[in-house]
């Protein structure tokens, strides 16, 4: 598919506003009524999603051509999907994150990307990896954990911890914890280490198909040939990408769960006792790529037709991703089940929660915007009188720490493995 | 024409650097509508009407009139929006800027006591019936639902909507206004005008209520509001209304004793006018609206089955069409509407369904048995209540128009023209979805009851060229149909995008045929004497000398 094939859904938008808001139906206040982080920084019309639908139909019809103000309206954005599950509250035939997608592989195609992409891209060349590091120090965060290192012997699961986890010190005690969970539990579990490849799926967001897809094909090589049958990461972005993007692109066969899954099963399991109180109010962020994008990918070959005249259908059925199939009751059982936390809800959660402001090379290209978004987030979490934000994501809690360093806030940031970690 | 450095920095000085923009993308963002491919000599059938030179977000009443006056400097036009949906949105013309009010979204004031809020232009209705629901209070939302403004559905758009039987006409809601006039000048109206606060329209201030909004409003034409007080009503309800229910079929279990949805049908169109008349003399409904027919008396049953189920997709309609259940209900359906009881107390509630069984008793109506399933009950409080879920209206085909409306008293129901509409309807059926009677409306448009009538939707898809030229046919046909009864035009959508974007001059001369527009061009000349002001407002030439100034509608849908 590419961005002309969206050209009549690009004509069917109302420009109803929809995308601007979390659905109507959940509104509870004036403060959080708003689900589009990029057209409420950004302002004008053409950052929500109808704007950018009117904007790839005018790109396509040669109404306009590349601007530096055309590229930050299609990059200054998370693709966070929030617009997509408030527009299909009514319509079953609009996608608008496809086609945000395909308006960034367009205009990467095209040569056109953003100047802070410049050294990212390099080095993601060089190191593979999106954090700016050598690629020497990729499996640094594992070291003196004893366990399996897939490069050298086959294992069932692979760890895969990602690119910020393995560079983003800070975060460390995240992925060895969760590895050592799994160990300790008899789960036969390896990891890459160095040659662990970045997942592909930031890169996508950010419209480097090409670099995903190779990234992609190398991750399931290496795989394949150390037999493992379930990749489990802790990384809301990881889990995306080999959850919904790797099948959609290729052949695909492996098991893929979040580490909050994986967890949730041990627990079940007995194998995972908590013994330990964790007095705490705490909240918990749903990391966009593991709830409304987190749906799997669900194989679908078909046409658009019409019945009764004009009626739209897809024949046959047409997988819907609308967020209904996100991951939202697991980590917040998991959080529950944990004694002492008392878990109380932001107004905007599950599948219209605000975004973190971290996603798609937003956090590296628009810092302030991101910061900003964070931000919002922030002081919905205070609003509820909850001391921490949870979340399970990497890139949402790296992005929440430093917004609140930069407001000097009190809010603490975990992540659900470390509350795991308190209570045992 | 793009503007001069000189305009440019002018502006700019007023709004600052982030705020105003003429990068390309942007603006066609703005000139992007709906219905633009239906006024085709306007988009040349595009999703494009003209694009504004700049566009600039304005942040408070301050900086709106700075613009105005530099407009008047600089003999600069301006069109003005709040959320900015519908095709009267996009600069009616070449050679405007465009305020976009969106940074204007504060709630002012809630003032429990004499029950009334004041807002600016961006605040929508869903989020004030959120933070007034919490007080107690609920506020009026326009029929195109809960993502709309507040203020330009009240002051400068039709704006009504299925609650206006219970909360009044939006026109009738409001009470002071601050209005920045295109000359710049504020004028604050009502009681505000007197420094006495906002609690009143008409006075002890001046009183312009029949100036800034009239029947449609000013579509812009007239300035900007940029503050305005409405009136609010009781809301029986919890504070935060429960949401239950999977995406996109969400529900709200609000408490049985209070509220109830029901299905009031009837066996013949003159029963249901004479059961809305009882309705009107007993006093009782909250909400009251022919909702669901907006999908066509022949798929309203299934689409219902569709939007309640989050495993349902309209590829499930046509197995669904051939369900006995589904034809059933669609039979029960044919002459329905929906009523939202809400009790004050459990007391008042038991006593309007009294009143309600008694109405259908004597009118040999039902309520269809349906409805009081409780998933479909939730649906349809939510939806109603909240109007959370209007943009259905463009479900099936992307696009949709009303073509043969009619606004009356009850007895219009029964008068053929719901039948006729439904014919005209069916013979474009295939170049428009084919789904029968589409006439969806309110029981009432004004407090209380009085006037009652309907859209006659029509559904088309705005990519397929021959789809669109069909919906214009329609559109053209029934404005004749209507005409040749020496009716008013029955398009309103398609009318209003027409008019607000068709040659001005043309227009005007089209529009001198009705009084009331050549009083809106004083009105206009005298308020705007530089005509600076958008141009997307109804205001005729004056006639030819010796021609008769009666009021003539017959040709309005030629504009």
């Amino acid at each position: 598919m590419a961005l002309e094939d969206y050209r009549a859904m690009m004509k069917r938008c109302s420009r109803c506003s929809y995308c601007k808001w979390i659905p109507f139906a959940h509104v509870k206040s004036w403060r959080f009524a708003k689900g589009c982080p990029s057209v409420e920084y950004g302002k004008f019309q053409s950052f929500s999603a109808s704007g950018k639908f009117a904007v790839s139909l005018a790109l396509l019809e040669d109404r306009i051509s590349y601007t530096d103000g055309l590229l930050d309206i299609v990059f200054q954005c998370m693709l966070d999907g929030c617009c997509d599950l408030s527009c299909k509250v009514c319509r079953y035939d609009l996608e608008p994150v496809e086609v945000m997608r395909q308006l960034r592989f367009k205009l990467i195609d095209d040569g056109q990307f953003p100047f802070q992409d410049i050294p990212l891209i390099d080095n993601l060349r060089k190191e593979d990896n999106t954090m700016m590091m050598p690629k020497a120090e990729r499996g640094k965060w594992a070291e003196g954990l004893d366990v399996k290192d897939l490069t050298q012997e086959n294992g069932e699961v692979v760890f895969h911890a990602g690119c910020r986890f393995s560079y983003d010190e800070e975060l460390w005690r995240i992925p060895r914890t969760a590895v050592t969970l799994l160990r300790d539990a008899g789960v036969d579990v390896g990891i890459l280490g160095r040659d662990e490849n970045c997942c592909g799926g930031r890169l996508c967001d950010m419209g480097y198909r090409g670099e995903f897809l190779k990234y992609a094909e190398n991750n399931i090589d290496a795989w394949t040939t150390a037999g493992v049958k379930t990749v489990v990461t802790a990384c809301s972005d990881g889990y995306h990408a080999f959850k919904r993007l790797y099948p959609s692109e290729m052949n695909f066969k492996f098991e893929v769960l979040h580490i909050t899954q994986f967890l949730d099963r041990l627990i079940r399991e007995g194998k995972i006792k908590f013994t330990k109180k964790v007095p705490m109010t705490i909240t918990y962020h749903d990391p966009c790529h593991l709830g409304r994008r987190g749906e799997p990918h669900v194989p679908w070959s078909g046409e658009q037709k019409k019945i009764r005249g004009q009626v739209l259908i897809y024949e046959p059925r047409k997988p819907r991703y609308n967020g209904a199939t996100g991951v939202y009751d697991l980590p917040r059982n998991l959080l529950k089940s944990i004694p002492g936390i008392t878990l109380v809800e932001m107004e905007r959660n599950r599948e219209y929660a605000w975004c973190c402001g971290a996603g798609a090379g937003v956090r590296e290209r628009y810092p302030e915007f991101s910061s900003w978004t964070a931000g919002e987030r922030i002081d919905e979490a205070a609003f509820t009188g909850a001391e921490a934000i949870v979340s399970a994501c990497p890139h949402c809690e790296r992005n929440f720490t430093d917004a609140i360093a930069d407001r000097s806030g009190a809010m603490k940031v975990y992540d659900i493995v470390d509350l795991v970690r308190e209570a045992l | 024409m793009a503007l001069s450095r000189e305009v440019y920095e002018a502006l700019e000085a007023i709004v600052g650097p982030g705020n105003i923009t003429e990068e390309p993308a942007t603006l066609h963002a703005y000139a992007y509508q709906w219905m633009a491919e239906l006024v085709s000599d306007v988009s040349g059938g595009s999703k494009f009407f003209d694009r504004p030179e700049a566009v600039l977000v304005p942040g408070s009443a301050e900086e709106v009139q700075a613009i105005v006056k530099a407009c008047n400097r600089y003999k600069l036009r301006f069109h003005v929006y709040s959320t900015g949906w519908g095709p009267w949105a996009a600069p009616p013309a070449k050679d405007q800027i465009l305020l976009d009010l969106r940074r204007m979204n504060h709630i002012l004031e809630i003032d429990e006591q004499n029950m009334f809020a004041v807002v600016e232009p961006y605040v929508v209705a869903g989020q004030l019936q959120a933070e007034a629901m919490k007080r107690g209070l609920n506020n009026h939302i326009s029929g195109a639902g809960a993502g709309t403004s507040v203020l330009a559905n009240a002051c400068c758009f039709q704006g009504g909507g299925p609650d206006c039987i219970y909360f009044a006409s939006p026109q009738d809601s409001i009470l002071s206004i601050e209005w920045v006039m295109p000359t710049g000048e504020i004028l604050r109206t009502g009681s505000l005008g007197s420094g006495l606060g906002w609690f009143c329209a008409e006075g002890p201030g001046p009183s312009t209520q029949g100036i800034i909004r009239g029947a449609l409003g000013g579509s812009g034409g007239w300035g900007v509001v940029t503050k305005i007080a409405i009136r609010l009503v009781h809301w029986p309800g919890p504070a935060v209304m429960p949401i239950e229910g999977t995406v996109p079929s969400y529900g709200s279990p609000l408490p049985e004793d209070l509220f109830r949805a029901a299905f009031p049908a009837f066996p013949s169109w003159q029963a249901y006018a004479d059961a809305i008349y009882r309705i009107y003399d007993s006093e009782i409904g909250y909400i009251a609206h022919r909702q669901f027919v907006m999908w066509g008396d022949e798929l309203q049953a299934a689409f219902l089955k569709i939007v309640t189920d989050p495993t349902r997709q309209l590829c499930d309609l046509q197995e669904l069409l051939e369900e006995p259940e589904v034809q059933k209900l669609a039979e029960e359906m044919r002459r329905n509407f929906q009523l939202i009881l809400a009790g004050m107390t459990p007391r008042d509630l038991e006593y309007q369904r009294k009143v309600l069984d008694q109405i259908l008793r004597e009118t040999g109506g039902w309520n269809i048995a349906a409805v009081d399933e409780p998933d479909l009950q939730r649906y349809v409080l939510l939806f109603m209540i909240k109007l959370c879920f209007k943009n259905l209206n463009f479900t099936a085909t992307g696009g949709f128009i009303d073509t043969y409306n009619s606004v009356a008293s009850p007895d219009v129901w029964a008068s053929g023209e719901i039948e006729a509409g439904k014919a005209l309807l069916k013979k474009y059926a295939g170049r428009i979805a084919d789904a029968g009677d589409q006439a969806m409306g309110p029981v009432s448009g004004q407090g209380g009851g009085g006037v009652t009538g309907w859209e006659d939707f029509l559904f088309y898809d705005p990519q397929d060229p021959d789809s669109a030229k069909a919906a214009v046919e329609v559109s053209d046909e029934g404005d004749r149909l209507k005409a040749a009864q020496g009716r008013p035009p029955g398009g309103m959508l398609l009318g209003l995008a027409r008019a607000t974007h068709a040659d001005e001059r043309l227009r005007a001369q089209k529009l001198a045929k009705i009084a009331e527009y050549r009083w809106q061009r004083k009105l206009k000349e005298a308020l705007d004497p530089n005509g600076v002001g958008s141009g997307n407002y109804f205001w005729g030439a004056e006639p030819a000398q010796g021609k008769d100034e009666s009021s003539e509608t017959a040709e309005l849908p030629s504009v």
